[in-house]
């Protein structure tokens, strides 16, 4: 005799329990409908009669052409070709499209690692290579490179790339039919003009003068194929579904909505003799399967139904990895480190807020949140303290900033002087009868346990640091509107520090912009600018560090932690290359992204043969730290 | 002279409710676990119960912190009772500190360096049921979360009955237009999807107890209505409530005084079902991450915790016990009142 609608709405609350804890599952083989999209052959292009025509300019004289053939190469000549190689995504991508509405899926990363542009970054040099482009030349305004495209070079369709398609890319980007307002922007104000000299020269101009250093690292576009875009309001609808031509290695050629996406190696692609190519995209077939969680996603790893899987997780790495297939040396462990920029993961207070206006207050939080203690016991020691906001840029990382570490007699000092000296009865500091109460906002259920253990601690220092879990669209509203008293928060890496976006009195009290602190400081205003209209390396370099030591002073921002590696199983029939990575790599298993591991089928029999038959080889774990960096 | 004087009619209930044994010992436990829960602070709690320090008593479980200066430590903050007892054993003094049984509160981690959690069960640390993932006792997490589970399904199941049953009954005992307009606004209401309605709030608002219990009461009002309308009506055609209405009793006297007293066997054997729905909801919320906000001690949360750490077995087998057991026993004691309550067995020809 239970009440029917009490009943009801707990039979509800617990058939959503339940669906969230099966759904992982469940999708895997439920019946979604196997609705296949299709493969380039049977695709439907919309045909573009009047491809577009441009104009040809003359090529200024006296162009001193470069290019890179020299450096080491990183790939392993041992590398054999063949195999499939199976990932996953979280959710199925809602279009195919690289841009535009609902572009930024869990597969846009592979799409885009397949649309080559003109150069890239040697992985451990850090100097640049040839891709489509063969050669480069810097202009005399700081602004603009000239490039010599690679006459090999052929679209997936077989068509040749050239000038035209890197002169469409800016009617394309540029066009309001893509709704991307981001990209509008970016090649009105960034990418100011590009010139066609004949069929395979070019020259990209951007907005403002830069080191000759960063040039190509912001004006080395992507081509676009003119021959398959038809540009008009139904743009966004028509194009959903279909698989662009790309330069790359892979393409898309199997897509069952909801379940998978299905790249292959194009053996005959035009890169394959190219120096810095060979051994690399070893894997014949990459399939992304939907699993919609980690946890169900690394069962199936343990299950050898995915190939490998990111332990970076200290939970992961320590714990989960407690299993008979780690022990039976069927999977193994690499925990590899690399030297890339870090994120600016930390603690940014809100100058808006009364009670920061005194830099004394902001010193003694400082000294009350206990990073370290987080870092040694919930995170096992596993990251580093992070010190500086640009950490991981090279000659842009002051390595002389140190962070303000947990002290409470220092924190004491510091509030003291502020007048929060005195403590009430429930040992939290007090001033004119207010507590000094901190809001901490932060995003993610994940990071919950971390936090925890600065709240535990900063109550010691007589802070009440109370925790504001907020969903992620929320949050970022919050921040962004500047109504936040202090975010936990990590600013995703750039290539280079951008100071103006954060810290610029431009972006300060005003809502939407990345402003956070509200930092409105004349002084660092003038070296902001002078930072962003340097095209000289040296000054360049010398401001960044000046700005980050001025943001330290500040007290702003309090710094977090960072990872400077990454940390996989994989199962044995994986096989990496001798040096396992590069220096600059995030992940060792990115099958289209510098992809240098392959499978090897005949260890993969032997290993399922093992395994069938109970036998064990060694455990295997690789610690490699030839790429740290001590911050 | 008794201070309350029960009818003959509610001391047989009661005594036919003792006899159904599971059900009335259920309901002794749930009683004294809910009263005990009030003083859990007395129990389980990092505060000494007493400190004998240098000829003076301290009692720290209520009221202000006490830094740890007065006792002689080198720190402002509130004192850590296990060291000093530790302190005081070392030194072999006449200072002593007579700690609770479980020496740990809710919020506090218990982190050394290199000892990770979480932590396995073991009573040289007094962790007698180990640690969560950040190192906090289970069993403080438990029995705080079972104060803050088993008081807000009371003062949801408070505020239900209250809104409940006075709609109801209005809508048996008026009828006609009223009667019309609630039932049709209750199955419009009933089938706005709660956990949708749920999901929205907590994306706008960090939900705290009472807010829960707002948002709550919103979506279950309903239940006790239907109930209550059906036995007003039958009961508003009885001679009784005829009688009363001729000797000019309002509408006020003969719902609260004649109609409720009549229907109460309705309200009561719902009680225990509510209670356990309750508990089971916030769980629900806490679980998906909807409900009270962290580090507030959640079973919901808990669960979360132990299913995310299948290789720690005594999390989620801690929560999981807790929540069948005393899940268990409020159902036994539901069973019970319907029991006592069955007219079948009041009949006048027994």
């Amino acid at each position: 005799m239970i009440p029917r609608n009490i009943q009801s709405m707990n039979k509800f609350i617990f058939l959503s329990l339940i669906l969230v804890l099966t759904y992982g599952c469940s999708s895997q083989d439920g019946n979604e409908g196997n609705v296949t999209v299709g493969t380039t052959e049977q695709q439907v292009v919309p045909v573009v009669e009047d491809l577009p025509e441009y104009s040809v300019s003359e090529l200024p004289e006296g162009l001193v052409w470069l290019t890179n053939e020299d450096d080491p190469v990183f790939a392993d000549p041992n590398a054999k070709p063949g195999g499939t190689y199976n990932e996953y995504m979280p959710s199925f991508p809602l279009t195919l499209r690289a841009v535009g509405p609902d572009s930024n899926s869990g597969i846009r990363g592979y799409i885009l690692s397949n649309q080559l542009s003109l150069t890239d970054i040697h992985p451990n040099t850090r100097k640049f290579m040839p891709a489509l482009a063969t050669h480069w030349a810097y202009g005399d305004d700081n602004k603009t490179v000239y490039f010599k495209i690679n006459q090999d070079a052929k679209w997936s369709d077989g068509k040749q790339v050239t000038a035209d398609d890197f002169m469409y890319t800016l009617d394309f980007m540029r066009s309001e039919y893509i709704v991307a307002p981001y990209y509008n922007n970016y090649y009105n104000s960034e990418i100011v003009d590009v010139k066609k000299y004949d069929d395979f020269t070019i020259s990209v101009t951007g907005g403002t003068a830069k080191p000759k250093d960063d040039l190509l690292l912001y004006y080395s576009i992507s081509p676009t194929p003119r021959h398959f875009h038809k540009l008009d309001e139904n743009w966004v609808m028509d194009y959903n579904w279909l698989i662009s031509p790309n330069t790359g290695p892979y393409q898309i050629t199997d897509v069952v909505k909801g379940k998978y996406v299905e790249f292959t190696r194009n053996r005959n692609w035009w890169g394959n003799d190219l120096k810095y190519y060979q051994n690399r995209f070893n894997v014949d077939k990459v399939r992304i399967s939907v699993i919609r969680d980690p946890e169900t996603a690394y069962r199936h790893f343990l299950r050898g139904e995915l190939d490998t899987s990111i332990l970076t997780f200290p939970n992961y790495w320590h714990d989960k990895t407690n299993d008979k297939t780690y022990q039976n040396g069927y999977i193994h462990k690499i925990w590899f480190y690399n030297d890339l920029p870090q994120p600016a993961a930390g603690i940014y207070l809100n100058l808006d807020n009364e009670i920061f206006l005194d830099i004394n207050v902001r010193y003694g939080l400082a000294h009350s949140i206990n990073i370290q203690t987080m870092i040694d016991t919930v995170l096992r020691g596993d990251y580093e303290r992070l010190h500086a906001m640009h950490t991981g840029y090279g000659e842009y990382t002051n390595t002389e900033i140190r962070a303000r570490e947990f002290d409470l007699d220092k924190a004491d000092e510091y509030f003291s002087a502020a007048g929060w000296g005195e403590r009430g009865p429930d040992g939290i500091r007090i001033k004119d009868g207010n507590r000094l109460v901190v809001v901490l906002a932060y995003s993610t259920q994940l990071h919950t346990d971390r936090l925890v253990v600065l709240r535990e601690e900063a109550k010691k220092a007589g802070v009440d640091l109370q925790l504001n879990l907020l969903d992620s669209a929320t949050y970022y509203k919050n921040v962004i509107e500047k109504k936040h008293q202090a975010a936990w928060m990590s600013w995703s890496i750039s290539l280079r520090p951008s100071f103006w976006q954060h810290f610029h009195s431009d972006n300060a009290h005003k809502p939407q912009t990345n402003n956070i602190t509200n930092m409105d400081d004349p002084e660092i205003d003038a070296l902001i600018e002078q930072y962003d209209n340097s095209d000289d390396v040296n000054a360049r370099t010398e401001l960044a560090r000046t700005l980050d030591m001025k943001i330290h002073e500040s007290g702003v921002y309090i710094p977090s932690y960072y990872v400077p590696y990454v940390r996989h199983g994989y199962w044995r029939w994986v096989k990496l290359p001798e040096a396992y990575g590069t220096r600059l790599s995030d992940t060792l298993f990115d099958p289209m992204y510098l992809s240098l591991f392959w499978i090897d089928e005949e260890e993969k029999q032997r290993t399922l043969k093992a395994m069938k038959n109970n036998e064990s080889f060694e455990p295997v774990t690789i610690i490699d730290d030839k790429y740290k960096v001590a911050f | 002279m008794a201070l309350i004087q029960f009818s003959p009619l509610t001391l047989k209930t009661f005594k036919r409710f003792r006899s159904v044994k599971r059900g009335y010992w259920s309901a002794i436990i749930i009683i004294s676990l809910i009263l005990l829960s009030l003083v859990a602070e007395v129990f389980v709690n990092s505060r000494a119960l007493m400190v004998s320090y240098e000829g003076e008593w301290y009692f720290p479980t209520y009221g202000a912190i006490i830094p740890g200066d007065v006792f002689g430590l080198d720190y402002q903050y509130e004192t850590n009772y296990r060291d000093l007892k530790q302190k005081f054993n070392d030194e072999d003094s006449d200072n002593w500190v007579l700690l609770p049984p479980v020496p740990y509160n809710a919020f506090e981690t218990d982190l050394t360096v290199g000892n990770y959690p979480p932590n396995a069960p073991s009573f040289e640390t007094q962790h007698y049921l180990g640690t969560d993932t950040v190192g906090r006792d289970i069993v403080a997490r438990l029995v705080y979360g079972f104060r803050i589970a088993i008081f807000f399904s009371l003062f949801l199941l408070i505020c239900n009955y209250v809104v409940g049953t006075a709609i109801g009954c209005l809508m048996g005992y008026w009828g006609g237009a009223f009667d019309l307009l609630f039932q049709r606004l209750i199955e419009i209401w009933s089938n706005i999807p709660f956990l949708y309605v749920i999901m929205i709030i907590a994306s706008i608002i960090v939900p705290n107890f009472w807010s829960l219990v707002i948002v709550m009461l919103m979506f279950s009002w309903m239940s006790m209505t239907w109930y209550m309308r059906t036995a007003t009506y039958k009961e508003k055609e009885r001679e009784y409530v005829m009688a009363s209405r001729a000797l000019g009793a309002g509408t006020a006297r003969i719902i609260f005084h004649h109609i409720i007293p009549n229907t109460v066997s309705i309200i009561i054997t719902f009680i225990p079902f509510s209670v356990a729905g309750g508990i089971t909801a916030l769980t629900s919320l806490d679980f998906l991450g909807f409900g009270l906000p962290p580090p507030t001690p959640s079973w919901g949360e808990l669960l979360r915790q132990g299913i995310d750490n299948l290789q720690s077995p005594w999390i989620v087998s801690s929560i999981v016990m807790s929540m069948v057991l005393v899940l268990t026993m409020v159902t036994f004691i539901g069973e019970a009142i319907r029991e006592a309550y069955d007219p079948k067995k009041h009949t006048i020809y027994e």
